[in-house]
């Protein structure tokens, strides 16, 4: 191992990346900014939802549940409607995602003790977020049923009102959520990112660099020359690990100053760990590049093969325990459940080497599979 | 017993290869080759693309692994990784394609230091060689310009130097002249020559240039996969005796058809004929073909050697690998009057601009209808740009320029309907068959049912495709696909062709059928063609042959008026044949015959004065102690005249800047 030849690649790679535009993005702009893409573009928070009330009935028990609605934070009334054909192109056109319908018998159905049917129609196209909005809809509407059960009660028993709150509701959930207080969905989706983020272009950079002298031909003078296989591959890929664990940092930063991610771990454990997954992502592209010919198909296979488990298999949307047994399966085949894990554990949990080791080693193990494999592929007197 | 040392294969040959295969998949590229390279020479190997010159050059440089057969390198059996390992110190390889192998992000400096590092040379050694090497390419000014702002001639310079900074033993270069200018080619040659004869290294070299051979010492052809013939040039001459003579006679066409009945190879060069005479002396050959003639009217004959190109195909001929053609020629159809000898192109002042840079400047020339007329020049002259805008695709900045009558300015249909295109990538669609292209162009230019159909038998006649009609593009050799997409671009029946480089990597059969359809289509079809190339065998078949140097038109003649311009202004030719080349040449150029040069072991030089040169040149060799076996007068080359003419124009400028 002659340090001179090693040097004199890795000094060549960072030349070309540092000089040709498009490296040079992929290198230090492509990772930044597909964090702030996705930091903000995926927010899973489902806030304001915008809505429209078609109140058939305008009494004062009708104006009061629509007063519900339109107090809370979770929805952002736009209009009252005359009647439901209005609300119709109101949803087809996205410009409300709820709307409730009041019915004209409403008051006097309560009032004799019947019971009334509001009328909510949600927009179904994305059905996360339909759901939760139904959760929001049925939370109100449970609530103003409470509150008029209790009022009755304390009527009816001559309780006082705190009496019959109590009574009417027996049994109250008080939940607290750990890890991350606010609920909100920034915070778990930042260190999730960093995975994707890491999953993805590590792998990109290096795949394409290495292809792209086999495409030119300057392979050959490799082939040709008197630098050992390990000699080559270590001055290639160190350049590419070097500016991952830079974007490891920068990525980093960008959770916690930007998103406002809280960070509970060790800084330096998370550098160390996200190291190791880099180096295992690099090694990904070094053996793209190995079996194809093009950049083209280097790109292709890179994305098929990163993007399909760092989006449906690691956790990053799914938490892995709800996947199919196959999917499970899938998710355990690839790096990127297992930095999952890492990642959100030192962001949210504090959770150390101690707990994680086993997907450390994983990891480490992956990774020395991958390496080893990448050199026994690299010839330098090759069939073709 | 004589104690005098007997020189044998072991102790001389640096390269042995015994039963070579090589083969993709289930597609044979090389096999039973058998080759010895010998210590200290330069070594060709020749032959068209896919002939297997690189799978083969590879083997030898110990990256590519092979099917069988043996090959050793510095006494090493490259039977494995690692025993071809053991010889890469001592090797330099430059793999195929203009520059590809370089960096083109990093500078001059910056790509000769990597190499330099790759190979472990100290650093001072570095300086001194990188310094000595960049001086004699010349590319000492441009130490900090990015490798991707050279031309092509320096690129392929200084792939060169980049393969000799470690001052490597044996150097490989595959195709290292291919699509370089000619000037820049003869730099190339000339260093590689002064750096066998200095540092005793050995080379092994390929080209696609025929014209090229006399640069080696030993060459071996390569045809389709297997070696054709091995030995010095005038061996491999010797394989296929023969002359060649060249007449102009009248009418040209049935003399044409006349000639191709007696003899197996007859080609047409601008407007002469050219004819092969197998197993005869010059002066016998002129006899049979004036005898031939019997009856025409010759307005000039002569008879010499023939060139490598021809020589290359008699062989093959006489082999039976390529099948004779029985080429069926038509009556002399008499072109209509109306458009034989009328302006099919005419360009005035045409100029072209890309911000500061003037791409074409101020470019005056006419094409009458039924003329070939050749657009020369290195990368970068402007060609290119000139056809862009005579077919209306690019507007021009200043000037104006008809082409079959319409005005280009204008654009548009009105040119397109009149002229055919084809470029250097041949426009096919591989997934369609060949008739199926046909057809489709035929429906792009709006033929109707009936008329497409009569088209396209026509081009399918014109162009030798019957019998292929079925087949995919992508299944046929090349010089049948480069005839496909001619045949496309003729479908609509333009008055003006536009071809832009269209032999690019075509074998020299391939090349000389595509030539004989150019012919016949301007001789009986009268269509005005305007062709670039970078072949300067072949521009010698135009009519006429325009120069273009840093976008301007800087000479305008027939081939022959050319050439007659350059023994007026630089003196006639001389052939020196010596024992010492390198110390001739450098010998005369100190005494001050700048144009002097090296052709394979043998100096050319230009005598001003005519006679009392010749004398001179032999009395300073002879004074300096170089024997010298003979001096001869050869007609000049295509090439001599560009070389001549843009060295010229390159030194004005030079002074100019200075």
């Amino acid at each position: 191992m002659k340090l001179r030849r090693v040097s004199a690649v890795a000094r060549k790679e960072w030349q070309e990346i540092l000089r040709d535009r498009l490296f040079f993005t992929l290198a230090f702009v492509v990772p930044a900014m597909l964090m702030l893409l996705f930091g903000y573009g995926l927010s899973l928070d489902v806030e304001r939802v915008p809505f429209a009330i078609a109140d058939y009935d305008r009494s004062a028990t009708s104006r009061d549940y629509a007063y519900r609605f339109i107090d809370s934070r979770y929805f952002a009334l736009q209009g009252y409607a005359k009647d439901d054909r209005e609300l119709d192109p109101l949803l087809r056109d996205n410009k409300i995602r709820v709307a409730i319908v009041i019915p004209p018998d409403f008051e006097s159905n309560l009032l004799a003790g019947r019971a009334a049917r509001v009328q909510t129609l949600i927009d179904g196209t994305l059905p996360g977020r339909a759901a939760t909005t139904k959760g929001y809809v049925s939370a109100i509407n449970a609530a103003f049923n409470r509150e008029r059960f209790a009022a009755q009660l304390a009527r009816s028993r001559g309780l006082t009102l705190e009496t019959a709150r109590d009574l009417a509701e027996p049994i109250r959930l008080e939940v607290r959520y750990l890890y991350n207080q606010s609920l909100s969905s920034i915070h778990s989706l930042a260190p999730k990112l960093i995975m994707f983020i890491l999953m993805f272009t590590p792998p990109l950079l290096t795949a394409v660099g290495v292809v792209r002298e086999k495409e030119s031909g300057s392979i050959y003078n490799i082939y040709a020359s008197t630098v050992s296989r390990g000699e080559f591959l270590i001055g290639k890929l160190s350049p590419y690990v070097a500016i991952s664990m830079g974007n490891v940092a920068i990525l980093w930063l960008m959770a916690v100053m930007v998103f406002g991610a809280p960070f509970k771990g060790s800084l330096l454990f998370y550098l160390a760990a996200s190291t190791l997954f880099v180096a295992c992502t690099t090694a990904i592209g070094l053996l793209v590049s190995l079996i194809v010919k093009t950049q083209l198909a280097a790109t292709i296979v890179t994305v098929i093969l990163t993007m399909v488990p760092a989006i449906d298999f690691s956790g990053f949307l799914v938490p892995v325990e709800s996947l199919t047994a196959e999917g499970q399966i899938e998710a355990h085949l690839f790096p990127a459940m297992y930095y999952t894990d890492v990642v959100v554990g030192i962001f949210l949990k504090d959770i150390g080497p101690s707990t994680l080791w086993p997907n450390l080693l994983v990891l480490t193990v992956y990774t020395a599979g991958l390496f080893v494999a990448g050199y026994a592929l690299f010839r330098k007197r090759p069939r073709t | 017993m004589g104690a005098a040392p007997l020189v044998t294969d072991a102790d001389t040959a640096l390269i042995r290869v015994r039963g070579f295969r090589k083969s993709y998949r289930k597609r044979v590229a090389v096999d039973r080759v058998d080759l010895t390279v010998p210590r200290g020479t330069i070594f060709g190997l020749i032959g068209p693309d896919g002939a297997g010159k690189s799978s083969l050059m590879k083997a030898i440089a110990g990256v590519l692994a092979f099917d069988a057969g043996e090959v050793e390198v510095f006494d090493v059996q490259l039977d494995s990784e690692a025993a071809a390992e053991r010889i890469k110190d001592r090797l330099g390889f430059m793999p195929q394609g203009l520059g590809l192998n370089l960096y083109p992000e990093l500078t001059v400096d910056e790509n000769i230091d990597f190499f330099a590092r790759l190979r472990l040379v100290p650093e001072d050694a570095l300086r001194d060689r990188k310094h000595r090497l960049l001086v004699v390419t010349r590319l000492d000014r441009f130490k900090n310009r990015p490798m991707k702002q050279l031309s092509g001639g320096m690129k392929q310079k200084l792939g060169l130097v980049c393969t000799l900074i470690h001052e490597p033993e044996l150097v490989i270069l595959d195709e290292p002249t291919t699509g370089v200018d000619p000037v820049s080619r003869r730099d190339f040659w000339t260093i590689v020559g002064e750096l066998v004869a200095e540092k005793g290294i050995t080379a092994l070299v390929s080209t696609a240039y025929m014209d090229e051979v006399n640069r080696f010492h030993n060459i071996a052809l390569l045809h389709a996969g297997t070696v054709l013939a091995t030995g010095t040039p005038s061996e491999i001459h010797a394989l296929a005796p023969g002359a060649q003579v060249l007449v102009q006679v009248d009418p040209p066409l049935t003399a044409l058809a006349k000639l191709r009945q007696g003899f197996p190879q007859v080609e047409t060069i601008g407007k002469r004929l050219c004819v092969y005479v197998d197993d005869a002396t010059p002066a016998n050959a002129e006899q049979t073909v004036r005898r031939a003639l019997a009856g025409y009217t010759l307005h000039s004959i002569q008879a010499g050697e023939p060139d490598m190109e021809d020589m290359f195909i008699a062989l093959l001929r006489r082999r039976g690998l390529i099948p004779i053609e029985r080429v069926t020629v038509r009556q002399e159809t008499p072109v209509n009057a109306a458009s034989s000898g009328a302006c099919a192109v005419e360009a005035r002042d045409l100029t072209r601009d890309f911000g500061d840079f003037r791409a074409v400047d101020r470019a005056n020339f006419t094409i009458a209808a039924g003329e070939i007329f050749g657009l020369l020049g290195a990368n970068g002259a402007g060609k290119t740009t000139v056809i862009k805008m005579l077919t209306s695709l690019l507007r021009p900045t200043e000037g104006l320029a008809w082409v079959a009558g319409a005005d280009v300015r204008e654009g548009g249909t009105a040119v397109k309907e009149r002229i055919g295109y084809m470029s250097q990538v041949f426009s096919l669609y591989l997934d369609l068959s060949v008739i199926e292209n046909l057809r489709l162009y035929a429906g792009i230019y709006g033929l109707s049912r009936r008329q497409a159909k009569e088209r396209i038998q026509w081009v399918i006649e014109m162009a030798g495709l019957a019998g292929h009609e079925g087949e995919r593009p992508a299944a046929v050799p090349v010089g049948l696909r480069q005839r496909l997409a001619l045949g496309c671009a003729l479908v609509h029946r333009p008055r003006v062709l536009f071809l832009d480089e269209p032999t690019s990597g075509v074998d020299p059969v391939g090349r000389r059928r595509f030539w004989d359809v150019l012919f016949r289509l301007a001789r009986e079809d009268g269509v005005a063609i305007l062709v670039t190339t970078h072949y300067m065998s072949e521009s010698e078949h135009c009519d006429r042959l325009a120069l273009m140097y840093a976008g301007r038109i800087v000479a305008d003649a027939t081939p022959s008026e050319l050439k007659q311009s350059l023994e007026d202004d630089a003196g006639e030719l001389l052939e020196i044949d010596v024992a010492d080349s390198t110390g001739a040449l450098t010998l005369l150029r100190d005494v001050g015959f700048a144009n002097a040069y090296m052709h394979g072991a043998r100096v050319r030089v230009f005598a001003r004065a005519p006679g009392a040169d010749r004398h001179s040149v032999q009395g300073i060799l002879e004074n300096a102690g170089v024997r010298v076996v003979q001096i001869k007068c050869i007609p000049p080359s295509m090439e001599d005249v560009f070389v001549y003419r843009i060295t010229a124009l390159e030194r004005a400028a030079a002074e100019v800047a200075a």
